[in-house]
């Protein structure tokens, strides 16, 4: 029951979500009462800030808002982690479950499924749309399989690098430039501070170690759209070596603060919030929301952002990249009507009211120039954030990813035991897991 | 019985009781508990009391979050199918366990041990081992996440037991009558309808109890069989989401596991010496 | 499920009478078969016939989302299985589950069946208080304790903190390494399936003939003498059975863990990880090998018992 999170975040998004009264937006049909020619659609989604609420700010709102006289969504909510809500989702969808409409799917197995030709093609009128330029490209990287686009970007989610400014000036360390991870390490050493990452044994770890690894210019895998006879990893590599040495010193140091094993977002993020142990976080946007609302942090305007630390020094970061794409179901009885509803539900408009409903960064990069979107995410996270996300690197997109991923959390922890031998023998492990060597 | 035994022992036993009888409704008292704790005070020491026991004020949010609040279409449905699913599939099994269990005890025929050898050892065949071959044949012809979809692999686990328990009890049965009634000229069938069942309806009741606990159990194959249209209640207590992405469905799960666990809670009030006799028949016959 | 027993023998008699009614046992063969063979045939569908799939699909390595990519391997999966350390880890945490359960339900059950078999005054109420347990879902009983030990809503490190004087850290983590974490998942299933043990052992020892205990009293023999010498060697059929059951079931362990820490901090069981496999990484093949290996495992068990302890199973329950 992996279902620990702060109540303070809770209460965060749920103040967010009295600002929706702040954006107006028009829903994209007139919700009339079920007619006798209206289609029933069901949305499988992610738990989100909004719970099952139609009023919630979350994926509910939109199902009600994007229902018209042709058809109504109906929601299906699914378990909490990503892990789970693959379980479930790919039991229908080997089934042929034909209720299986619209879903909400985690870049984490959105290949797997696309592989397994679970997905209804996009309509071309939509591909084409995706790949004009209005979406974040780490987005339409996440939502293409063998060169083909297999979902709609909904939201994208990346991460940034929190920081104090005091301690950042303490340090003597200039923030307006790009920072390394060796740099913020050593200021976090010399002001007795912690820096907030997430290493426990789930799917966030792997999110860091993917982009310290990418930070490096390299990639955990070479050719992600191979099958698990021919593909190739990249782990075992300067870059591998590179981000396990990161990792090991974060330990070594202490600067990962005394549960650094059981770090998730959550932990890291009230690691962060402690006065005597706040320093650096890398963590996803909702941390502003949560930061910023009462009772809010005292040193609110000490809280700084800027871009992900830098795996080696000069080379671009890469942060990681997360959110959902929508997808269709092969055996769905209503496809046309249900990307018609994901049209609806990813129209920019709506991907806004998302935004500060839930505090889920969008795909669509016009929204961020919205004045409301500005307003909630002040001081030029908003701009930050689409930043970030154009550079972003997505997670391998193999169909083994889920096996590649939990393959990597366990050899790589617990962190202080990573040493410079470990991306190779993760590496050989990851091989034999996928040619059913090994268990997993 | 026992007369012999001096007041003191007597006294000594019934103290005896007191920590087995805690022991035994702890846990349970617990979980009821925790059920009438609003959200806050599921994470607050100080808003309860006997050591975070018990709530000092009692809150009945996490019933309404299960009957008309958000988690309302998860659980009455799921109530719904543990009903239907577990009575189907224990009167299925019943009825034709009885038929099984008469002619092994009653009949000659060659066979009746590689019967009960068979329901011996499926019974403790992994279940978890039986899920994929079954998940794979239902999806193929559609039986994936459906009532009989389920009804079926119950019978897995209902059908051996009830076999064994019935051939324990029909072994009880004062048969001379049985005889008496053929030697007045009836056949086996008229034998049995007319003197055998009624004889044996209190043994076929106790084995329909066991049966339904064990239905009524079971989670590996809700869990793997169903998605939503015929999910039962411990699989869907496993996937209980709270209010939102960042509430704990700690009271919501509590709440409906009250609430399916008080028909056995009656069940075994009511009929407690039909179960133990059931659950030991075996065993006790000498 | 102690009835397992006793029905076999009981044809034999009537045999030798009707020897000679040859149309008759002709008639009673086929009615026999008649009202028998619908459960048998069902039995066998909903049970050996996935068996059998089971085996076969254990040699291929077959993955549910690449199903182009099926081939066969014959004994490939295996190899791989028995020389995998993960798989010899959820084996030796199955069987700690296993042991540790066992003695603690046998010492409980004994403990519990002993005073109920004397017991006057609360009787009834005992009997039926310790079927509740028995009949509670386990997966209810898993959340049950679950909560009760958690560091943030549970009551039992407030206790234990109160009975140790404050010695006892109100913020441990039972969750947080693997022995705490199966001493917890023990608890439960030993609340569980305790009552179930002890009224077996409690219809053990309503067959131990009290004159027998009386006579040994006279005798001079203590308590302990006339239990374990009298008491235990007369119930000892009984006891097997139980012990057997208890063992066949452990072994299948999976709602617990499962509800409680979902395997994490190396407490996967047998059967998670047959569902690990199979369920969430869709590697139908390696899946099915291991549950086959888990099958063959509760097979082993049970030909241990039954020719090692020489535990009858057709014929155990009356002497």
């Amino acid at each position: 029951m992996k279902r620990l999170r702060s109540r303070r975040r809770a209460t965060a998004l749920a103040v967010s979500v009295s600002m929706l009264a702040s954006v107006g937006i028009a829903a994209c049909g007139s919700s009339s009462g079920g007619g006798a020619g209206q289609a029933s659609l069901t949305w499988f989604i992610n738990p989100d800030g909004g719970g099952s609420n139609p009023k919630g700010g979350g994926q509910a709102q939109l199902a009600a808002e994007c229902s018209t006289s042709k058809y109504k969504i109906n929601i299906q909510l699914l378990p909490n982690s990503a892990s789970d809500q693959q379980t479930q989702l790919l039991r229908r969808l080997a089934a042929g479950d034909s209720s299986v409409d619209l879903m909400s799917v985690d870049p984490a197995y959105v290949t797997q499924f696309a592989a397994a030709n679970y997905f209804a093609p996009v309509p071309a009128a939509m591909v084409k749309q995706i790949k004009s330029g209005g979406t974040v490209q780490s987005s339409v990287t996440a939502s293409t399989y063998n060169g083909k686009i297999i979902a709609v970007p909904f939201w994208a989610n990346t991460q940034v690098l929190w920081y104090r400014k005091s301690v950042a000036k303490k340090a003597g360390l200039d923030m307006s430039k790009p920072v390394t991870w060796d740099q913020i390490i050593a200021a976090a050493q010399k002001t007795h501070t912690d820096i907030g990452v997430q290493a426990a044994l789930y799917e966030g770890y792997s999110v860091w170690i993917n982009a310290l690894v990418a930070g490096a210019g390299g990639s955990i895998v070479d050719n992600p759209n191979a099958d698990y006879q021919h593909i190739k990893m990249g782990l075992n590599s300067a870059a591998g070596r590179t981000a396990a040495q990161i990792i090991r010193k974060v330990s070594d140091t202490g600067v990962g603060g005394p549960a650094l094993s059981s770090s998730e977002e959550t932990q890291a993020l009230n690691l962060f919030q402690a006065a005597s142990s706040s320093g650096f976080l890398v963590n996803w946007p909702y941390v502003w929301a949560a930061l910023n609302t009462p009772p809010k942090v005292p040193w609110i305007n000490d809280v700084g952002w800027t871009e992900y630390p830098e795996s080696v020094a000069g080379q671009p970061a890469r942060p990681p990249f997360g959110g959902i794409e929508l997808a269709v179901g092969r055996s769905s009885a209503h496809v046309g009507l249900a990307y018609q509803a994901a049209q609806c539900i990813t129209s920019p408009s709506h991907q806004a009211q998302y935004m500060i409903g839930t505090g889920n960064p969008a795909a669509a990069k016009s929204v961020y120039n919205e004045p409301a979107i500005k307003k909630a995410f002040p001081g030029g996270l908003a701009a930050l954030i689409v930043q970030s996300l154009d550079k972003a690197a997505t997670r391998p997109l193999s169909p083994y990813w889920g096996d590649i991923s939990t393959a990597l959390q366990q050899r790589f922890s617990p962190p202080n035991n990573v040493t410079s031998k470990t991306p190779a023998t993760t590496q050989q492990f990851v091989l034999k897991v996928l040619n059913g060597k090994a268990l997993l | 019985m026992d007369d012999n035994l001096s007041t003191k022992v007597k006294s000594w036993l019934g103290v005896a009781a007191i920590p087995i009888i805690l022991w035994t409704c702890v846990p349970l008292l617990f979980i009821l508990a925790e059920s009438l704790k609003s959200t806050t005070a599921l994470g607050d020491p100080t808003q309860n009391t006997f050591g975070n026991f018990w709530p000092k004020d009692i809150s009945w949010a996490n019933y309404q979050l299960i009957f008309t609040g958000g988690a309302k279409d998860l659980f009455l449905p799921a109530l719904w199918h543990s009903v239907v699913v577990c009575l189907a599939s224990t009167v299925i099994s019943v009825v034709l366990a009885m038929f099984c269990a008469y002619a092994i005890s009653r009949l000659d025929f060659p066979g009746k041990k590689v019967i009960l050898t068979t329901a011996l050892a499926v019974s403790f065949f992994p279940v978890i081992a039986m899920v994929t071959p079954i998940f794979n044949l239902w999806r193929q012809i559609g039986l994936f996440d459906t009532i009989p979809g389920l009804i079926i692999p119950y019978l897995a686990l209902t059908l051996p037991l009830s076999i064994w328990i019935l051939s324990a009890f029909f072994q009880q049965i004062p048969w001379e009558m049985e005889q008496a009634a053929q030697v007045d000229g009836a056949t086996h069938w008229q034998a049995f309808v007319k003197v055998v069942a009624p004889l044996a309806a209190p043994g076929v009741f106790t084995t329909a109890i066991i049966a339904f606990f064990t239905a009524w159990n079971d989670f590996v194959f809700s869990l793997n069989l169903t998605a939503q249209n015929a999910r039962t209640v411990p699989a869907a207590l496993a996937f209980f989401t709270g209010a939102s992405q960042f509430t704990q469905p700690t009271g919501a799960i509590c709440a409906a596991a009250v609430v399916v666990t008080i028909p056995v809670v009656i069940l075994v009030l009511v009929f407690q010496k039909r179960i133990v006799a059931g659950l030991t028949s075996g065993a006790v016959k000498g | 499920m102690s009835a397992a027993v006793e029905t076999a023998k009981h044809a034999s008699p009537q045999k030798r009478q009707r020897a000679h009614l040859t149309d008759r046992a002709k008639a009673e063969r086929s009615l026999g078969w008649k009202l028998a063979g619908p459960a048998f045939v069902v039995m066998l569908f909903v049970t050996l016939w996935p068996i059998a799939d089971a085996v076969w699909l254990s040699l291929f390595n077959y993955r549910l989302t690449d199903p182009a990519g099926k081939t066969f391997v014959w004994f490939q999966n295996y190899i791989t299985a028995l020389s995998d350390p993960l798989f010899w880890q959820t084996f030796v945490t199955t069987f700690a589950i296993v042991i540790f359960t066992l003695i603690f339900e046998l010492i409980f059950g004994m403990a519990l069946a002993m005073v109920m078999h004397k017991i006057v005054i609360p009787r009834k109420t005992l009997r039926t208080i310790v079927l509740i347990p028995y009949s509670i879902i386990t997966v209810v009983s898993a959340f049950a304790w679950t909560y009760a030990v958690s560091v943030s809503s549970g009551f039992m490190n407030y206790w234990l903190h109160f009975i140790t004087a404050g010695g006892f850290p109100l913020d441990y983590d039972w969750f947080g390494g693997r022995w705490s974490s199966l001493f917890i998942i023990c608890l439960s299933e030993i609340w569980k399936t305790t009552p179930f043990m002890s009224l077996l052992l409690l219809a053990g020892l309503a067959q131990v003939d009290s004159s027998m205990e009386e006579a040994a009293q006279v005798d001079g023999a203590t308590w302990w003498q006339r239990f374990y010498k009298v008491v235990l060697p007369n119930m000892k059929a009984a006891l097997m059975v139980a012990v057997l059951f208890r063992t066949l079931d452990a072994i299948r362990i999976y709602d617990n863990p499962y509800v409680m820490t979902g395997g994490a901090h190396e407490t996967t069981t047998l059967s998670m990880l047959v569902s690990n496999e199979t369920i969430t990484r869709v590697e139908i093949g390696m899946g099915s090998c291991l549950s086959v290996i888990l099958f063959i495992i509760v097979l082993i068990v049970a030909a241990i018992f039954v020719r090692g302890f020489k535990v009858d199973l057709t014929s155990s329950g009356g002497n």
